[in-house]
């Protein structure tokens, strides 16, 4: 039996796709607050789907990347964002450097970038994640696009951490997940880069009265 | 000798760990100076050892660096470096350990003693590389740790912008290096020196005259050939003085090393007439210009950086006339022009590291570099002047020191180019004879003014007035390098022999009994029919000569008595404003030189009303124009800066659009890799 017709497989695909269904939320909703839950919404499903291929596979570490992903991600990582959110008053994104149904248009743009960059690739992988990588490949690139597209530093930051969930589906998908160690640094350096980015909008607020990051042009010379 | 080997780099290994383990000062200066004084005295004999043994000693040590093997070979080439390199060391040590005082509060003792144990190791290693990049890596630690050394006093202003120049060109210089490398390694398929030597095909004409000259210009940058010498009157005198010692002396030799090594060893035997007129060109030019920019400078250091151009050029002019030899089969004018370039390298590393020694015992006594601000110091500081005056005598190469016998071989060598079939080779070779003389001539006026201003007469500031004597490690460092003079230029017959071992293998005759005739005691260029000299002889000869006129006087003066009283002034009392002034003493060569130094004459002066005969003030300014620095480094840095104002569209300071290069750059390669 085919690879891409298996059930397990199946599963995986579908939730896969509501990762990328949480991206293109993510780039259509203004509201700070509700990009933060999206994000952890998403983060569930990257959890849910290691959980499945750990079932799947009976490769065991998977479902303590699965633990680790609910902790850090769906719990800690939203709240430091959310308590970020409420001490700077800041509740929606007004100036967006692009508006919200163009950044749609490039999101689908990039997802046919993503299978067409993947298609050659897919067919000669044997595992049952193998259609995910073209799907991890998309959740990338739009965490990425987020990035660009926002202003406000909370939003940069969510879209890092987008980024962040592609790259582990895309681990996942393409070897049933890194070494658990390896694993274990990348949440240590999530988490990090979530405080830092804490510290960081708090002292941009300080500094300029906005978590506007396109006022950082007044600082070249 | 691998013993040897070992001790020596666990000398400079401990010495360059322990400083950094302990706190207090004393301590640190100890085992960091020790260390590099201990090795110093290894380095000298596995110098020594290397020179007389008939094989070539290789170690090497494979690594997973693909090219990369720590390959290190002492054949007589390498061991007459190591053995400079840990004279002018052990010297520099022995010194530094009283000189570090000058620092005490300021710098951190134990870091900058592990510092010069890093550089004397890497400029060790440097010269036993057996491996192209090996060497490299060497090369550039070597640089690295000597801006490190050259920006200790970062404080000061001017030292940084020093140390910034000399990375800069230091840098462009190992990219030539890298060039020159990568030709022979794109023949030969493998970075070691042995398949440099020995490559399984000749490089074709066009690519091996490309690597003459980017050997020429990397190694010329470090060394300070003209129009590269830009970097060495800024970088040496910013260092501290057993720094300034290293560099002038020592570092800069190692690119003489790196240019004898490509140029008799990687390209043995094969060369065409022009390379060597080249270098006589590049020696002629370096060595006037070293020296009439060296009469120009009024800060002691600034002076010695650029009297080290000078014997830069003296050197490959010795090497030049070598390589021309070589090329018409003369081997025995070849080994003797090559002998005479190395027996200057040496002379050059003893002579200039102990003139800078004794420059930073004068500053450590005065404070300050500048020659104008010195004066009446021979009386209060008697050692040092001593020594700077053998130092002094030596760099004028005034018989019989040793720079007096390298001097003389390289004119020699010079002088015998009737012998070349070519006309044109045979009336330039004696030009270049002509334009040293003139350099001979200005380099004696040069140290006339900077020990004449700086030790006779009368103090001229506060600073020299109150100077006392350098404590005595100081004055060892001085003297043992002073030693060292006298030994080379009184004892020929023991450095030849070793000379000829260093230019038997490259040039394929040994000349050795030829250069010495009458068992050493008479030195001539190869024949001993065409000239000769003796320096034991010549010394013996201005000893009697002073002898016999005291004894004259002795004799002949008996009912004279000696009455001592002060200088006749006239009537007037003696003032220090009254002493000829370093500018004084080089106007009249600044006059007849107008053309090159371009000076700028400035007077202000303004009078009384009553009558124009008495002046209420004057002010008096003179510049000679930077030359190479205002036509050719100028323009090149405006036009890069003009290029970076230019790209700097593309940097707006913006995050998003920074985040989109990456993005779109990411995208594309995505792409295009698909």
């Amino acid at each position: 039996m085919p690879a891409s017709t298996h059930l397990g497989s199946q599963l995986v695909d579908l939730c896969s796709v509501l990762l990328l269904l949480c991206c293109f939320a993510i780039v259509a909703q203004r509201r700070l607050s509700a990009c933060v839950d999206l994000f952890a919404l998403q983060s569930a499903f990257l959890a849910a789907t290691a959980a499945l291929v750990a079932f799947l596979t009976g490769h065991k570490h998977i479902y303590f990347a699965a633990a680790l992903t609910i902790v850090i991600k769906v719990i800690v990582l939203p709240r430091i964002l959310r308590k970020v959110i409420e001490r700077l008053n800041v509740s929606r994104e007004l100036g967006m450097n692009i508006n919200i149904p163009a950044g749609l248009l490039i999101c689908g743009a990039l997802v046919i970038i993503a299978f067409f960059i993947t298609q050659p690739i897919i067919p000669l992988g044997y595992l049952l994640t193998r259609d995910s990588l073209a799907i991890a490949l998309a959740i990338i690139l739009i965490g990425f696009f987020t990035m660009i597209a926002r202003q406000k530093a909370i939003t940069q930051m969510v879209g890092f951490l987008v980024m962040e969930n592609g790259v582990f589906l895309g681990a996942t998908a393409a070897a049933y997940g890194m070494p658990l160690i390896v694993e274990l640094g990348v949440f240590f350096d999530v988490l990090v880069a979530g405080l830092i980015v804490g510290i960081y909008t708090h002292r941009l607020q300080d500094t300029f009265d906005s978590v506007d990051t396109s006022t950082l042009t007044v600082l070249k010379e | 000798m691998t013993a040897l080997l070992t001790g020596l780099l666990a000398c400079y290994l401990l010495g360059g760990l322990l400083p950094l383990c302990t706190t207090r000062p004393h301590l640190q200066n100890l085992f960091a100076h020790g260390c590099a004084a201990a090795a110093g005295v290894v380095g000298i004999v596995l110098g020594v050892a290397g020179l007389l043994s008939t094989t070539p000693l290789a170690l090497s040590l494979a690594s997973n660096i693909p090219h990369l093997t720590f390959a290190i070979r002492l054949d007589p080439l390498a061991a007459f470096f190591v053995l400079t390199i840990s004279l002018v060391g052990l010297a520099a040590s022995i010194y530094a350990s009283g000189y570090v005082d000058e620092f005490s509060g300021r710098v951190s003792v134990g870091l900058l003693g592990s510092l010069l144990n890093g550089f004397l190791l890497s400029m060790t290693l440097v010269v036993l590389a057996d491996n192209g990049f090996f060497f490299l890596i060497l090369w550039e630690v070597m640089s690295l740790l000597s801006y490190a050394l050259v920006v200790t006093e970062h404080e000061k202003p001017g030292v940084r912008e020093a140390g910034l120049f000399y990375l800069i060109m230091t840098h462009v210089g190992t990219a030539f290096i890298i060039l020159t490398f990568l030709i022979f390694f794109q023949d030969t398929g493998s970075f070691s020196f042995e398949a440099f030597r020995h490559p399984d095909q000749q490089l074709p004409e066009g690519l091996r005259s490309i690597a003459f000259f980017t050997a020429l210009i990397g190694f010329g940058a470090k060394t300070g050939i003209v129009p590269l010498h830009v970097w060495l009157p800024y970088a040496h005198p910013a260092a501290p003085s057993h720094i300034s010692a290293l560099m002038s002396g020592v570092m800069i030799k190692t690119a003489i090393y790196g240019l004898i090594r490509v140029y008799f060893d990687f390209m043995g035997g094969e060369f065409p007439w022009w390379w060597g007129f080249t270098l006589l060109v590049a020696g002629t030019v370096s060595a006037l210009l070293g020296v009439m920019y060296a009469l120009m400078e009024h800060d002691l250091k600034s002076l010695l950086a650029c009297h080290s151009v000078e014997n830069i050029g003296i050197i490959l002019l010795g090497m030049g006339a070598g390589m021309i030899f070589h090329t018409y089969g003369l081997h025995e004018l070849a080994a003797l022009g090559l002998l005479a370039g190395l027996y200057h390298t040496i002379n050059h590393a003893a002579f200039k590291a102990l003139l800078f020694l004794g420059a930073g015992a004068l500053q450590f006594a005065t404070h300050t570099r500048h020659i104008e601000e010195y004066g009446g110091l021979l009386r209060r500081m008697p050692w040092t002047g001593a020594f700077f005056l053998i130092g002094a005598v030596s760099i004028a190469a005034l018989p019989p020191t040793n720079g007096f016998v390298s001097e003389w071989l390289v004119f020699q060598s010079l002088f015998l180019s009737f012998q070349l079939p070519s006309l044109f080779l045979k009336l330039m070779l004696p030009i270049a004879a002509a334009m040293l003389a003139l350099t001979g001539a200005l380099a004696l006026a040069c140290v006339a003014k900077a020990f004449g201003m700086s030790f006779l007469a009368q103090p001229r500031s506060a600073h020299a007035r109150h100077a006392t004597e350098v404590p005595r490690s100081m004055l060892v460092g001085m003297g043992f390098l002073a030693g060292l003079c006298t030994v080379l230029g009184l004892a020929p017959m023991l450095v030849v022999p070793l000379l000829d071992r260093v230019t038997a293998p490259l040039t394929g005759v040994a000349i050795s009994s030829q250069v010495l005739a009458l068992d050493g005691w008479v030195v001539a260029p190869v024949t001993v029919e065409f000239s000769s000299i003796s320096t034991p002889v010549l010394a013996m000869v201005l000893v009697g000569a002073g002898a016999l006129g005291l004894l004259m006087a002795r004799l002949c003066g008996k009912g004279l008595r000696a009455r001592y009283y002060k200088t006749w002034g006239c009537g007037l009392n003696l003032t220090p404003r009254m002493e000829y002034t370093a500018t004084g003493f080089a106007q009249p060569i600044k006059q007849v030189f107008e053309a090159i130094y371009q000076p700028t004459v400035k007077l202000e002066q303004e009078f009384l009303e009553q009558s124009k005969y008495f002046i209420k003030h004057q002010r008096f300014e003179s510049h000679i124009e930077p030359v190479f620095e205002k036509y050719l480094y100028r323009p090149v840095v405006t036009l890069l800066l003009a290029t970076a104002d230019r790209l700097r569209i593309i940097q707006a300071g913006s995050l998003h659009l920074y985040l989109t290069y990456i993005f779109v750059t990411l995208v594309l390669l995505l792409l295009w890799a698909g």
